[in-house]
């Protein structure tokens, strides 16, 4: 048997050798024979021979220091357009510190670091001299037009988060998804005050859609965010998704000065009954329920709100649980990673180094500030009326940011009271708020179209 | 036209959160009606409910079979 074995494996041998010995001469026969003929022709229209010195001086040339201290003045930016100088050299530095500002805050600090590393490292690339990487036929270039363009990564990554969400909380507590709509009036809110701020004043000047994507920021909701900068202002996503990202990460910072601000100690510390239990099937017929009304209301919505429940869809039927694994693990860190690199490539100086970036990013802190104040005295006005009070802290868990701004109302909560949790409370209006922010964009979509 | 796009940004804006708060409230209504159909129409199996008969039961048998092996020894003493 043995010998056997080693007969046909020496067999095998002999014939992979010989088989690749044949074709490895026949292509060396072919490669000769057209190289000779390229000589003859080809090579020596496009190939002058130089000296040594001119070919060292030229490979210097193409070196990234000269490229970044005295520019190409005919290099062009992904788009093809011209640059200016700055953006060019100074500009790609600047944005080059940015990026790594980018890193120390996700690598140090742990803000949002899944969604920053990417980006910033998309950012870092697309800022690189010569290269190209951003541009149509760079890998950036690629990926940003293979799915942020036409709006498909958010879409995915929406299916992802809704195999994530578990909309207990909310059934249990219905009631807290009012917190949810209030907190999107950090996006219409600031809506009219950047309108506002461009018709009467000089600092800048955005249309209508313009703003309507700036301000949607206040959503706290990365990919509508990024859906619907590509629908109505695909000029501004880079620095629309940079900032929202960046705030979304920022939410423990941001969130709880303005939830003291706006609470008094015993607010702070209203104990809420626990949650009842939901059954199996009520949670297996709301996202199909929601998926109606929304069918029924704002089509418009559907796209978002539509993956969301398919996702969720998936995780609560319990039936497919290698596809609601897939959905919440590999697909969704795929699609991050695409998504983080895609929204990179618009970090590049030219587009991100404008007045116009300034603006966005202010806009975008007041549209979190806006919505997040905006759940907390909605929760207040909420008490006002008879029934189970609710503990305004978890209002500013009306802004998406999925789980983050309920952990902070959590963490702000067991500052006043350690035995106070109210993690479970605040997630109720949390996953309120991504329907809510989803139903805010259809209405944009709808408005525009 | 000075005036207008200010006015066109509050117009989005009653709109926007009139639209948000309309669609939450409706999900808030039929959730809580799909709640008290299913509760009422299709209530989940009360697990407890069902183990402790069993247990019960289990107990039971094994007080009878201790009964039964008492009577039989004090039948053979005797």
């Amino acid at each position: 048997m043995k010998s056997f074995i080693i007969k046909l494996l020496a067999l095998l041998m002999f014939f992979a050798f010989s088989s690749v010995s044949a074709t490895a001469s026949e292509h060396e026969a072919v490669s000769a024979h057209a190289a000779t003929q390229k000589m003859s022709t080809h090579q020596e229209e496009t190939y002058q021979a130089q000296s040594f010195g001119s070919m060292v001086v030229g490979f210097l040339k193409s070196t990234g220091i000269v490229a970044l201290m005295d520019p190409d003045p005919n290099e062009l930016n992904a788009q093809g357009e011209k640059m200016s100088d700055f953006h060019k050299g100074w500009g790609r530095l600047i944005m080059m510190a940015i990026t790594f500002l980018l890193f120390w805050l996700a690598i140090a600090k742990g803000f949002e670091p899944l969604l920053l590393l990417p980006i910033a490292f998309g950012g870092f690339l697309a800022n690189i001299p010569v290269a190209n990487i951003a541009g149509e036929h760079g890998f950036l270039g690629v990926i940003y037009n293979m799915g942020l363009a036409n709006e498909f990564f958010p879409i995915v990554i929406f299916m992802g988060v809704g195999a994530m969400t578990d909309f207990g909380p909310l059934l249990s507590n219905p009631r807290t998804a009012l917190l949810g709509g209030a907190a999107q009036f950090g996006i219409f809110g600031t809506l009219v005050g950047a309108v506002a701020l461009s018709q009467y004043t000089d600092l800048f000047d955005f249309t209508l859609k313009q703003a309507s994507a700036i301000s949607i920021i206040g959503g706290a909701d990365g990919p509508t965010s990024i859906y619907i900068a590509s629908h109505l202002a695909p000029e501004l996503l880079g620095a629309i998704a940079v900032a929202s990202y960046s705030y979304m990460a920022m939410v423990p910072i941001i969130q709880p000065p303005i939830m003291k601000a706006l609470t008094t100690d015993e607010e702070r510390k209203i104990k809420m009954s626990t949650l009842r239990h939901v059954s199996r099937l009520e949670k297996l017929v709301f996202p199909i329920l929601v998926l109606m009304l929304a069918i029924l209301v704002l089509p418009d919505s559907t796209p978002l709100i539509g993956a969301f429940m398919f996702g969720n869809f998936l995780k609560e039927s319990g039936v497919v649980e290698r596809l609601n694994d897939t959905l919440q693990n590999a697909m969704i860190n795929i699609t991050t990673i695409f998504l983080g690199l895609g929204v990179g490539s618009k970090l590049a100086a030219d587009q991100f180094l404008v007045p116009d970036t300034l603006a966005i990013l202010a806009l975008g802190v007041v549209a979190f500030s806006v919505g997040t104040a905006a759940g907390v005295l909605m929760a207040k006005i909420m008490n006002l009326f008879p029934g189970t009070k609710i503990n305004p802290l978890i209002g500013s868990a009306g802004v998406s940011a999925v789980p983050m701004a309920a952990r902070v109302s959590n963490k702000v909560g067991m500052e006043y009271d350690r035995s106070n949790m109210l993690l479970m409370h605040a997630m109720g209006p949390n996953v309120a708020g991504v329907i809510g922010s989803a139903v805010a964009a259809g209405v944009l979509i709808s408005i525009f179209q | 036209m000075e005036n207008n796009l200010v006015l066109e940004g509050v117009k989005f804006m009653f709109l926007g959160m009139g639209t948000v708060f309309v669609f939450l409230g409706i999900m808030i209504g039929a959730m809580n009606i799909m709640s008290s159909v299913i509760h009422k129409y299709f209530p989940e199996p009360q697990s407890n409910a069902d183990v402790a008969p069993v247990a019960n039961a289990e107990q039971d048998k094994k007080k009878i079979v201790a009964a039964i092996t008492a009577a039989i020894i004090h039948h053979r003493e005797g």
